[in-house]
Protein backbone atom coordinates (compact mmCIF):
# COMPACT_ATOMS: atom_id res chain seq x y z
CA UNK A 1 0.00 0.00 0.00
CA UNK A 2 1.37 3.24 -0.70
CA UNK A 3 1.09 6.36 1.28
CA UNK A 4 -2.00 7.76 -0.93
CA UNK A 5 -3.79 4.55 -0.35
CA UNK A 6 -3.17 4.50 3.17
CA UNK A 7 -4.62 8.62 3.41
CA UNK A 8 -8.00 7.64 0.99
CA UNK A 9 -8.17 4.38 3.53
CA UNK A 10 -8.35 6.86 6.42
CA UNK A 11 -10.28 9.60 4.85
CA UNK A 12 -13.05 6.56 3.94
CA UNK A 13 -12.87 5.37 8.04
CA UNK A 14 -13.24 8.73 9.29
CA UNK A 15 -17.02 9.41 6.80
CA UNK A 16 -18.01 6.39 8.25
CA UNK A 17 -17.09 7.71 11.65
CA UNK A 18 -18.82 10.84 10.37
CA UNK A 19 -21.87 8.41 9.16
CA UNK A 20 -22.25 6.89 12.79
CA UNK A 21 -21.85 10.09 14.33
CA UNK A 22 -24.93 11.74 12.64
CA UNK A 23 -26.98 8.72 12.49
CA UNK A 24 -26.29 7.84 16.19
CA UNK A 25 -24.85 10.57 18.34
CA UNK A 26 -27.07 13.07 16.83
CA UNK A 27 -30.47 13.46 18.44
CA UNK A 28 -33.58 13.72 15.65
CA UNK A 29 -34.52 17.29 14.69
CA UNK A 30 -37.66 18.14 16.58
CA UNK A 31 -39.39 19.97 13.69
CA UNK A 32 -38.08 18.19 10.43
CA UNK A 33 -37.29 14.19 11.67
CA UNK A 34 -34.90 12.45 10.55
CA UNK A 35 -34.28 14.11 6.95
CA UNK A 36 -32.25 16.85 8.75
CA UNK A 37 -29.60 14.75 9.30
CA UNK A 38 -28.87 15.92 6.03
CA UNK A 39 -27.59 19.26 6.99
CA UNK A 40 -24.01 17.79 8.43
CA UNK A 41 -23.25 16.19 4.96
CA UNK A 42 -24.68 19.48 3.22
CA UNK A 43 -22.98 21.80 5.12
CA UNK A 44 -20.04 20.47 5.27
CA UNK A 45 -19.49 19.83 1.76
CA UNK A 46 -20.57 23.31 0.67
CA UNK A 47 -17.63 24.42 2.87
CA UNK A 48 -15.43 21.59 1.19
CA UNK A 49 -16.16 23.02 -2.45
CA UNK A 50 -15.37 26.90 -0.78
CA UNK A 51 -12.19 25.44 0.11
CA UNK A 52 -10.92 23.53 -2.93
CA UNK A 53 -12.15 26.39 -4.81
CA UNK A 54 -9.69 28.65 -3.02
CA UNK A 55 -7.00 26.07 -3.86
CA UNK A 56 -7.74 27.02 -7.33
CA UNK A 57 -7.71 31.02 -6.77
CA UNK A 58 -4.60 30.49 -5.20
CA UNK A 59 -3.45 28.32 -7.31
CA UNK A 60 -4.16 30.53 -10.34
CA UNK A 61 -2.75 33.75 -8.70
CA UNK A 62 -0.02 32.31 -8.28
CA UNK A 63 0.22 30.91 -11.59
CA UNK A 64 0.40 34.19 -13.49
CA UNK A 65 3.15 35.46 -10.93
CA UNK A 66 5.30 32.79 -11.49
CA UNK A 67 4.23 29.99 -14.22
CA UNK A 68 4.79 27.91 -11.60
CA UNK A 69 3.79 24.38 -12.66
CA UNK A 70 2.91 23.05 -8.99
CA UNK A 71 0.35 26.19 -8.46
CA UNK A 72 -1.49 25.07 -11.99
CA UNK A 73 -1.70 21.35 -11.06
CA UNK A 74 -2.91 22.53 -7.23
CA UNK A 75 -5.31 24.51 -9.26
CA UNK A 76 -6.71 21.52 -11.14
CA UNK A 77 -7.12 19.27 -8.83
CA UNK A 78 -8.86 22.12 -6.75
CA UNK A 79 -11.68 22.30 -9.62
CA UNK A 80 -12.41 18.73 -9.86
CA UNK A 81 -12.70 18.17 -6.18
CA UNK A 82 -14.59 21.79 -5.69
CA UNK A 83 -17.33 20.50 -8.56
CA UNK A 84 -17.26 17.14 -6.94
CA UNK A 85 -18.48 18.31 -3.71
CA UNK A 86 -20.90 21.54 -4.86
CA UNK A 87 -22.57 18.70 -6.74
CA UNK A 88 -22.76 16.55 -3.60
CA UNK A 89 -24.22 19.65 -1.80
CA UNK A 90 -26.63 20.53 -4.61
CA UNK A 91 -27.93 17.03 -4.73
CA UNK A 92 -28.40 16.69 -1.12
CA UNK A 93 -29.85 19.85 -0.71
CA UNK A 94 -32.67 18.95 -3.16
CA UNK A 95 -33.54 15.59 -1.71
CA UNK A 96 -33.94 17.88 1.43
CA UNK A 97 -35.86 20.51 -0.14
CA UNK A 98 -38.28 17.78 -1.51
CA UNK A 99 -38.70 16.43 1.76
CA UNK A 100 -39.32 20.14 3.81
CA UNK A 101 -40.55 22.56 0.93
CA UNK A 102 -42.33 20.12 -1.06
CA UNK A 103 -39.92 20.77 -4.33
CA UNK A 104 -36.53 19.68 -5.39
CA UNK A 105 -35.76 23.43 -6.69
CA UNK A 106 -36.84 26.89 -5.59
CA UNK A 107 -34.78 29.80 -7.74
CA UNK A 108 -33.86 31.93 -4.47
CA UNK A 109 -30.18 33.37 -4.71
CA UNK A 110 -28.57 30.45 -2.22
CA UNK A 111 -29.71 27.76 -4.62
CA UNK A 112 -29.25 30.02 -7.90
CA UNK A 113 -26.07 31.48 -7.20
CA UNK A 114 -24.49 27.60 -5.80
CA UNK A 115 -26.12 26.18 -9.37
CA UNK A 116 -24.00 29.08 -10.87
CA UNK A 117 -21.05 27.97 -9.48
CA UNK A 118 -21.26 24.55 -10.33
CA UNK A 119 -21.23 25.87 -13.60
CA UNK A 120 -18.53 28.20 -13.55
CA UNK A 121 -15.94 25.56 -12.47
CA UNK A 122 -17.36 22.84 -14.84
CA UNK A 123 -16.76 25.48 -17.55
CA UNK A 124 -13.25 25.70 -16.02
CA UNK A 125 -12.53 22.17 -16.34
CA UNK A 126 -14.10 22.21 -19.84
CA UNK A 127 -10.92 24.68 -20.29
CA UNK A 128 -8.92 22.88 -19.53
CA UNK A 129 -10.18 19.34 -21.69
CA UNK A 130 -10.27 21.50 -25.08
CA UNK A 131 -7.35 23.66 -24.77
CA UNK A 132 -4.08 22.10 -25.86
CA UNK A 133 -2.78 21.51 -22.53
CA UNK A 134 0.63 23.65 -21.68
CA UNK A 135 1.43 26.96 -20.36
CA UNK A 136 -1.64 28.95 -22.57
CA UNK A 137 -4.06 26.88 -21.20
CA UNK A 138 -3.02 27.08 -17.54
CA UNK A 139 -2.60 30.90 -18.03
CA UNK A 140 -6.38 30.96 -19.47
CA UNK A 141 -7.87 28.59 -16.81
CA UNK A 142 -5.76 30.76 -14.43
CA UNK A 143 -7.97 33.53 -15.19
CA UNK A 144 -11.23 31.90 -15.35
CA UNK A 145 -10.53 30.56 -11.48
CA UNK A 146 -9.63 33.76 -10.40
CA UNK A 147 -12.88 35.16 -11.66
CA UNK A 148 -15.09 32.07 -10.92
CA UNK A 149 -14.28 32.50 -7.26
CA UNK A 150 -16.22 35.89 -7.61
CA UNK A 151 -19.19 33.76 -7.10
CA UNK A 152 -18.20 31.99 -3.65
CA UNK A 153 -18.45 35.52 -1.44
CA UNK A 154 -22.07 35.96 -3.64
CA UNK A 155 -23.30 32.39 -2.48
CA UNK A 156 -22.37 32.52 0.74
CA UNK A 157 -23.38 35.84 1.83
CA UNK A 158 -26.58 35.65 -0.94
CA UNK A 159 -28.42 34.74 2.18
CA UNK A 160 -27.97 38.03 3.99
CA UNK A 161 -27.77 40.08 1.24
CA UNK A 162 -31.75 38.47 -0.30
CA UNK A 163 -34.28 37.31 1.42
CA UNK A 164 -34.14 33.48 0.29
CA UNK A 165 -36.44 30.46 1.40
CA UNK A 166 -32.67 28.76 1.85
CA UNK A 167 -31.79 29.48 5.63
CA UNK A 168 -29.43 31.54 7.04
CA UNK A 169 -26.32 30.59 8.14
CA UNK A 170 -26.83 28.20 12.00
CA UNK A 171 -23.06 28.02 13.07
CA UNK A 172 -22.01 31.30 13.79
CA UNK A 173 -25.68 32.60 15.09
CA UNK A 174 -25.06 29.56 17.36
CA UNK A 175 -28.26 27.85 17.14
CA UNK A 176 -27.03 24.22 16.97
CA UNK A 177 -28.12 22.31 20.38
CA UNK A 178 -24.22 21.24 21.63
CA UNK A 179 -24.86 17.42 20.58
CA UNK A 180 -25.40 18.72 16.70
CA UNK A 181 -22.96 21.29 16.73
CA UNK A 182 -20.69 18.42 17.79
CA UNK A 183 -21.83 16.26 15.29
CA UNK A 184 -21.24 19.10 12.64
CA UNK A 185 -17.94 20.02 13.11
CA UNK A 186 -16.84 16.38 13.40
CA UNK A 187 -18.43 16.21 10.09
CA UNK A 188 -17.21 19.30 8.78
CA UNK A 189 -13.45 18.33 9.66
CA UNK A 190 -13.86 14.57 8.52
CA UNK A 191 -14.93 16.09 5.20
CA UNK A 192 -11.88 18.52 4.94
CA UNK A 193 -9.36 15.64 6.02
CA UNK A 194 -11.21 13.51 2.83
CA UNK A 195 -10.91 16.89 0.48
CA UNK A 196 -7.40 17.24 1.24
CA UNK A 197 -6.89 14.11 0.09
CA UNK A 198 -8.79 13.67 -2.64
CA UNK A 199 -7.00 16.88 -3.92
CA UNK A 200 -3.44 15.18 -2.93
CA UNK A 201 -4.28 12.27 -4.75
CA UNK A 202 -5.47 14.35 -7.82
CA UNK A 203 -2.73 16.37 -7.86
CA UNK A 204 -0.49 13.36 -8.47
CA UNK A 205 -2.59 12.02 -11.22
CA UNK A 206 -1.92 15.64 -12.84
CA UNK A 207 1.59 15.13 -12.34
CA UNK A 208 2.14 12.13 -13.83
CA UNK A 209 -0.22 13.31 -16.81
CA UNK A 210 2.13 16.45 -17.11
CA UNK A 211 4.90 14.86 -17.26
CA UNK A 212 3.88 11.84 -19.66
CA UNK A 213 2.61 14.76 -22.07
CA UNK A 214 5.58 17.19 -21.27
CA UNK A 215 3.78 20.23 -21.31
CA UNK A 216 6.05 22.20 -19.08
CA UNK A 217 8.89 22.05 -21.14
CA UNK A 218 9.51 24.46 -23.53
CA UNK A 219 8.73 23.34 -27.17
CA UNK A 220 11.89 24.46 -28.95
CA UNK A 221 14.99 23.05 -26.06
CA UNK A 222 17.67 22.34 -27.51
CA UNK A 223 18.72 18.48 -25.73
CA UNK A 224 22.37 18.94 -25.03
CA UNK A 225 24.03 15.68 -26.32
CA UNK A 226 27.33 14.11 -25.69
CA UNK A 227 29.83 15.96 -28.36
CA UNK A 228 29.94 12.53 -31.22
CA UNK A 229 33.75 11.98 -31.80
CA UNK A 230 34.43 11.93 -35.67
CA UNK A 231 35.61 8.65 -35.91
CA UNK B 1 2.54 55.63 -25.86
CA UNK B 2 -0.83 57.11 -24.50
CA UNK B 3 -2.66 54.33 -23.18
CA UNK B 4 -6.22 56.32 -24.03
CA UNK B 5 -5.01 57.03 -27.95
CA UNK B 6 -4.04 53.43 -28.60
CA UNK B 7 -7.60 52.24 -27.23
CA UNK B 8 -9.25 54.83 -29.26
CA UNK B 9 -7.36 53.83 -32.12
CA UNK B 10 -7.39 50.18 -31.87
CA UNK B 11 -12.19 50.96 -31.58
CA UNK B 12 -11.64 53.33 -34.97
CA UNK B 13 -9.65 50.45 -36.56
CA UNK B 14 -12.53 47.58 -35.82
CA UNK B 15 -15.23 49.82 -36.57
CA UNK B 16 -14.02 51.00 -39.67
CA UNK B 17 -13.48 47.78 -40.60
CA UNK B 18 -17.04 46.58 -39.56
CA UNK B 19 -18.54 49.62 -41.45
CA UNK B 20 -16.68 48.84 -44.85
CA UNK B 21 -18.00 45.43 -44.55
CA UNK B 22 -21.33 45.66 -42.83
CA UNK B 23 -21.91 42.10 -41.91
CA UNK B 24 -22.01 42.24 -37.61
CA UNK B 25 -24.60 44.86 -37.28
CA UNK B 26 -26.94 43.92 -39.85
CA UNK B 27 -26.57 40.16 -39.12
CA UNK B 28 -27.47 41.15 -35.17
CA UNK B 29 -30.18 43.02 -36.08
CA UNK B 30 -31.80 40.27 -37.70
CA UNK B 31 -31.11 38.10 -35.37
CA UNK B 32 -32.83 40.37 -32.47
CA UNK B 33 -35.85 40.30 -34.28
CA UNK B 34 -35.98 36.93 -34.72
CA UNK B 35 -35.63 36.65 -31.50
CA UNK B 36 -38.61 38.78 -30.41
CA UNK B 37 -40.23 36.96 -32.72
CA UNK B 38 -40.08 33.60 -31.38
CA UNK B 39 -40.75 35.77 -27.86
CA UNK B 40 -44.39 36.56 -29.21
CA UNK B 41 -44.83 33.03 -30.74
CA UNK B 42 -43.16 31.04 -27.67
CA UNK B 43 -45.63 32.98 -25.11
CA UNK B 44 -48.73 33.84 -26.49
CA UNK B 45 -48.57 37.73 -25.90
CA UNK B 46 -51.52 40.05 -25.71
CA UNK B 47 -52.23 43.39 -24.21
CA UNK B 48 -52.02 42.25 -20.62
CA UNK B 49 -48.94 40.12 -20.41
CA UNK B 50 -46.37 42.06 -22.72
CA UNK B 51 -44.94 43.96 -19.97
CA UNK B 52 -44.64 41.51 -17.84
CA UNK B 53 -42.91 39.18 -20.24
CA UNK B 54 -40.76 42.25 -22.19
CA UNK B 55 -37.86 42.62 -20.08
CA UNK B 56 -37.10 38.91 -20.55
CA UNK B 57 -37.20 38.65 -23.96
CA UNK B 58 -35.09 41.59 -24.02
CA UNK B 59 -32.37 40.06 -22.16
CA UNK B 60 -32.78 36.61 -23.51
CA UNK B 61 -32.22 38.67 -27.34
CA UNK B 62 -29.64 40.74 -25.59
CA UNK B 63 -27.41 37.94 -24.03
CA UNK B 64 -27.53 35.83 -27.01
CA UNK B 65 -26.32 38.92 -29.77
CA UNK B 66 -24.00 39.57 -27.24
CA UNK B 67 -22.27 36.20 -27.94
CA UNK B 68 -22.18 36.36 -31.30
CA UNK B 69 -20.69 40.00 -31.18
CA UNK B 70 -17.92 39.27 -28.55
CA UNK B 71 -17.06 35.66 -29.93
CA UNK B 72 -16.51 37.57 -33.33
CA UNK B 73 -14.07 40.49 -31.45
CA UNK B 74 -11.17 38.18 -32.04
CA UNK B 75 -11.50 36.51 -35.42
CA UNK B 76 -10.65 38.53 -37.77
CA UNK B 77 -7.63 39.32 -35.78
CA UNK B 78 -6.78 34.97 -35.56
CA UNK B 79 -7.46 34.93 -39.33
CA UNK B 80 -5.27 37.52 -40.35
CA UNK B 81 -2.51 36.65 -36.90
CA UNK B 82 -2.42 40.22 -36.59
CA UNK B 83 -3.35 40.26 -33.21
CA UNK B 84 0.49 39.05 -32.83
CA UNK B 85 1.34 42.14 -34.69
CA UNK B 86 -0.37 44.32 -32.63
CA UNK B 87 0.95 42.56 -29.70
CA UNK B 88 4.69 43.55 -31.55
CA UNK B 89 4.21 46.93 -30.86
CA UNK B 90 5.38 49.25 -28.32
CA UNK B 91 1.16 49.84 -27.17
CA UNK B 92 0.42 48.05 -24.02
CA UNK B 93 -2.14 44.84 -24.07
CA UNK B 94 -4.66 46.48 -21.63
CA UNK B 95 -4.84 49.08 -23.93
CA UNK B 96 -5.49 46.86 -26.95
CA UNK B 97 -7.92 45.36 -25.15
CA UNK B 98 -9.60 47.64 -24.08
CA UNK B 99 -10.18 49.49 -27.66
CA UNK B 100 -11.69 45.98 -28.63
CA UNK B 101 -13.89 45.85 -25.94
CA UNK B 102 -15.12 49.25 -27.00
CA UNK B 103 -15.71 48.45 -30.52
CA UNK B 104 -17.49 45.51 -29.36
CA UNK B 105 -19.58 47.28 -27.40
CA UNK B 106 -20.28 50.16 -29.92
CA UNK B 107 -21.55 47.64 -31.88
CA UNK B 108 -23.71 46.08 -29.24
CA UNK B 109 -25.06 49.53 -29.06
CA UNK B 110 -26.27 49.68 -32.66
CA UNK B 111 -28.21 46.39 -32.00
CA UNK B 112 -29.76 47.80 -28.84
CA UNK B 113 -30.71 50.99 -30.36
CA UNK B 114 -32.59 48.45 -32.69
CA UNK B 115 -34.01 46.35 -30.23
CA UNK B 116 -35.18 48.79 -27.87
CA UNK B 117 -37.70 50.53 -30.18
CA UNK B 118 -38.38 47.11 -32.23
CA UNK B 119 -39.68 46.08 -28.61
CA UNK B 120 -41.55 48.80 -27.42
CA UNK B 121 -43.43 48.50 -31.07
CA UNK B 122 -44.15 44.68 -31.27
CA UNK B 123 -45.51 44.77 -27.10
CA UNK B 124 -46.14 47.98 -26.39
CA UNK B 125 -44.10 48.73 -23.85
CA UNK B 126 -42.79 52.14 -22.92
CA UNK B 127 -39.90 53.34 -24.76
CA UNK B 128 -37.94 54.82 -21.59
CA UNK B 129 -34.49 56.70 -20.46
CA UNK B 130 -35.02 54.39 -17.53
CA UNK B 131 -34.84 51.02 -19.85
CA UNK B 132 -32.08 52.30 -22.12
CA UNK B 133 -30.17 53.40 -18.93
CA UNK B 134 -30.03 50.03 -17.54
CA UNK B 135 -29.38 48.26 -21.23
CA UNK B 136 -26.49 50.46 -21.50
CA UNK B 137 -24.68 49.98 -18.01
CA UNK B 138 -25.03 46.46 -18.35
CA UNK B 139 -23.47 46.27 -22.00
CA UNK B 140 -20.34 48.10 -20.41
CA UNK B 141 -19.76 45.35 -17.72
CA UNK B 142 -21.31 42.56 -19.97
CA UNK B 143 -18.08 44.11 -23.10
CA UNK B 144 -15.64 43.87 -20.43
CA UNK B 145 -16.06 40.15 -19.57
CA UNK B 146 -16.93 39.19 -22.88
CA UNK B 147 -14.16 40.22 -24.43
CA UNK B 148 -12.31 38.67 -22.26
CA UNK B 149 -13.05 35.40 -22.28
CA UNK B 150 -13.14 35.69 -26.15
CA UNK B 151 -9.72 36.67 -26.43
CA UNK B 152 -9.65 33.26 -24.00
CA UNK B 153 -11.54 31.36 -26.41
CA UNK B 154 -9.52 32.76 -29.78
CA UNK B 155 -6.95 30.33 -29.12
CA UNK B 156 -8.36 27.26 -28.44
CA UNK B 157 -10.26 24.58 -29.83
CA UNK B 158 -14.01 24.50 -29.92
CA UNK B 159 -14.08 28.17 -29.30
CA UNK B 160 -18.37 28.22 -30.46
CA UNK B 161 -18.77 25.96 -27.10
CA UNK B 162 -16.93 27.74 -24.90
CA UNK B 163 -17.43 31.32 -25.37
CA UNK B 164 -21.14 30.81 -23.93
CA UNK B 165 -20.36 27.99 -21.15
CA UNK B 166 -17.52 30.70 -19.59
CA UNK B 167 -19.14 34.23 -20.41
CA UNK B 168 -22.59 33.41 -19.51
CA UNK B 169 -22.38 32.42 -15.39
CA UNK B 170 -20.13 35.50 -14.88
CA UNK B 171 -22.76 37.71 -17.46
CA UNK B 172 -25.64 36.70 -14.16
CA UNK B 173 -24.66 39.37 -11.88
CA UNK B 174 -25.71 42.13 -14.73
CA UNK B 175 -29.18 40.15 -15.85
CA UNK B 176 -30.10 40.07 -12.16
CA UNK B 177 -29.51 43.91 -11.69
CA UNK B 178 -30.43 44.65 -14.97
CA UNK B 179 -33.72 42.28 -14.81
CA UNK B 180 -34.45 44.17 -12.32
CA UNK B 181 -34.09 47.38 -13.58
CA UNK B 182 -36.07 46.80 -16.63
CA UNK B 183 -38.25 45.10 -14.61
CA UNK B 184 -39.15 48.33 -12.51
CA UNK B 185 -38.72 50.60 -15.53
CA UNK B 186 -41.39 48.59 -17.01
CA UNK B 187 -44.24 49.47 -14.06
CA UNK B 188 -43.11 46.44 -12.29
CA UNK B 189 -42.52 47.50 -9.59
CA UNK B 190 -38.94 47.21 -7.73
CA UNK B 191 -36.67 49.43 -6.68
CA UNK B 192 -35.35 50.88 -10.00
CA UNK B 193 -32.71 53.46 -7.88
CA UNK B 194 -30.92 50.15 -6.03
CA UNK B 195 -30.79 48.25 -9.49
CA UNK B 196 -29.29 50.93 -11.29
CA UNK B 197 -26.20 51.46 -8.49
CA UNK B 198 -25.74 47.64 -8.29
CA UNK B 199 -25.43 47.47 -11.77
CA UNK B 200 -22.75 50.51 -11.53
CA UNK B 201 -20.76 48.37 -9.07
CA UNK B 202 -20.92 45.34 -10.97
CA UNK B 203 -19.35 47.79 -14.17
CA UNK B 204 -16.26 48.96 -11.72
CA UNK B 205 -15.54 45.72 -10.16
CA UNK B 206 -15.46 43.82 -13.76
CA UNK B 207 -13.79 46.67 -15.85
CA UNK B 208 -11.23 46.71 -13.08
CA UNK B 209 -10.52 43.11 -12.93
CA UNK B 210 -10.55 42.42 -16.61
CA UNK B 211 -8.37 45.13 -16.91
CA UNK B 212 -5.78 43.69 -14.63
CA UNK B 213 -6.61 40.22 -15.89
CA UNK B 214 -6.08 41.39 -19.96
CA UNK B 215 -2.36 41.31 -19.44
CA UNK B 216 -1.78 37.84 -18.80
CA UNK B 217 -4.66 36.63 -21.75
CA UNK B 218 -2.94 38.86 -24.32
CA UNK B 219 0.65 39.08 -24.01
CA UNK B 220 1.66 35.35 -25.16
Amino acid sequence: MNRYEKAAGAAVALMLIAGAAIFFYAPTDWLQGPVQRIFYLHVSSAIAAFGSFAVVLVGGVIYLRNASPVADRLARAGALVGVVFTTVTLVMGMLWAKKVWGAFWVWDARLTSTLVLWIIYAGYLLVRRLADPGRQAARFAAVVGIFGFIDVPVVYFSVSWWATQHPGPVIINDALPPQMLATFLFTMACTAVLAGVMIAIRYRIEALLDERERVFEPANVIVAREPQTAP
Amino acid sequence: MNPLRVALAVARKDLRSEWRTRELVPALAQFIILALLIGNFGFQIDSRNAASIAPGILWLALVFAGLVAFGRTFTAEREQASLEAMLMTPASPVAIFAGKAIAASALLVVCEAVMLPALSLFFGTPLSGGVAAAVLLATVGMASLGCLFAAIVARVRARELLLPLLTLPLWIPFIIAGGQAVQSAMGQGGNYGGAISLLIDFDILFVVLTSLAARFVLDE
